[in-house]
């Protein structure tokens, strides 16, 4: 009793002293890093797709690639585009999913530099996906205690398409080359309803039955060190466009201001 | 910041397997095997489809009440038995996938009946992990007169929830018989 006595009146000392705290206004900290750190277009294979059918059901596999590049200062605009196959062969099924599919998107860079040769990133980002695929269940079997039947339906072509949205890493291993992993969450949008037998799996996606899908990548990446805003600027002196700041030469035909 | 910004610059060198000596690096690739090996090992377990199965409740003509005699049943044009003299007061019976009519010999304390239902079959999607299976619509039923008394249908639709379609009335034995 004295010992639940003693708890209350801490507990409630405690809830004065913050009560009397002084309200802080919590001040961000503006980054420093606001400059374009990583050059030219990443190129990435995910080395993980051939092997998801290490931790899905039947066999699953795939390849899949991704291109981004820094276009603004801690924003990197994404596509990645991959194939995917889904295999169920068992004694009452024979089934396959096949497509192709493509994500657009960005991501957020959160890690700040600490200096202009760090290019390592720890990032949010967002995702369109789509797909347009086929399935086929080649044959079925109904096993019965009279006559087992079998059957079988023919190709059947959807599209579909979801969001995502990932966290992630990507660390430079050696110059121009990276590695890095993302957690993604994936929210399905639409599928077609294809009646008989219904859609079961979306390439790109998963299990079509499922609203919410998760998924982890790991890739390899390698930055292609094309300064594309260098090149533009050369275009743009090339042509004799005023670059701001510069001096430019008066025509010939001019006659200078007559003093009075 | 700073915290957040070493927690994840330590974790971006995770990859290069910097902070680790070499003989922690051969723990984690051997860590990292087991792993997979376990992986693969419990996976790809496939159920069967679902079975749609009649059911029948065995009921006394005259009490009303379950009786629970011993039963004999096949299927008309198969040698495997569903039950052998078994004391039952509820059957569960497989229709026919093939054709709408499923005919049984059934046996009560060794007097035969034939029962025949007539039946619609639907096709229905379960997964694609397990398979497709068949639900029946009961449309009539055809039976001797042996030891059934009469036949009353309580649900018409044959589905995967097994849940009773049918009551089966038995005359009582006369003292006589076994």
């Amino acid at each position: 009793m004295k010992i639940l006595r003693f708890t209350f009146v801490l507990c409630l000392l405690a809830a004065i002293s913050y009560g009397q705290k002084e309200p802080q206004k919590k001040i961000k900290p503006k980054r420093t890093d606001n400059y374009i750190r990583m050059k030219g277009i990443r190129l990435g294979a995910d080395i993980t797709r051939p092997f998801q059918d290490l931790w899905t059901k039947g066999n699953r596999y795939g390849t899949e690639f991704s291109a981004d590049m820094e276009l603004w200062p801690n924003l990197f605009p994404v596509f990645e585009s991959g194939f995917d196959v889904m295999k169920i062969n068992t004694s009452y099924i024979d089934y396959k999913s096949s497509g192709s599919y493509s994500r657009i998107g960005m991501d957020y860079n959160f890690l700040q530099a600490e200096n202009k040769n760090d290019k390592n990133i720890f990032y949010v980002g967002l995702r369109y996906g789509f797909v347009l695929a086929r399935q086929q269940v080649n044959s079925y079997t109904i096993d019965s205690y009279w006559t087992p039947t079998t059957g079988r339906f023919s190709n059947q072509n959807y599209f579909a398409h979801w969001g995502e949205f990932l966290v992630g890493l990507k660390g430079e291993i050696v110059h121009n080359f990276y590695m890095g992993w993302t957690i993604r969450g994936k929210i399905k949008l639409n599928n077609k309803d294809l009646g008989m037998p219904p859609t079961y799996f979306i390439p790109g996606y998963g299990k079509a039955e499922n609203g919410f899908n998760f998924d982890f990548t790991y890739s390899v990446y390698y930055n292609l060190p094309w300064d594309f805003r260098k090149s533009i600027d050369r275009k743009k002196d090339a042509i004799g466009v005023p670059v701001k700041g510069t001096i430019t030469k008066k025509p010939a035909n001019q006659k200078p201001p007559v003093k009075k | 910041m700073q915290k957040f910004n070493f927690i994840f610059r330590f974790s971006l060198n995770m990859p290069t397997f910097t902070p680790f000596n070499k003989t922690q690096r051969m723990k984690r690739v051997v860590y990292l095997i087991l792993i997979l090996i376990a992986a693969t090992a419990c996976k790809e377990v496939f159920e069967a489809p679902p079975q749609a199965l009649l059911k029948a409740t065995l009921l006394n003509s005259n009490a009303g009440g379950t009786i629970s005699p011993k039963v004999s049943v096949r299927g008309i044009g198969i040698e495997t038995y569903l039950f052998k003299d078994t004391a039952l007061n509820i059957l569960n019976l497989p229709l026919s996938t093939s054709t709408n009519k499923s005919s049984f010999l059934v046996s009560f304390d060794s007097i035969t009946d034939t029962i025949t239902f007539t039946h619609k079959d639907t096709l229905k999607y379960d997964s694609m992990e397990t398979g497709f299976y068949n639900e029946y619509k009961l449309r009539s039923i055809d039976f001797t007169k042996n030891r059934i008394d009469s036949i009353l249908i309580t649900d018409s639709l044959v589905t995967k929830t097994w849940h009773e379609n049918i009551k089966i009335y038995l005359r009582p034995l006369s003292s006589g018989s076994n």
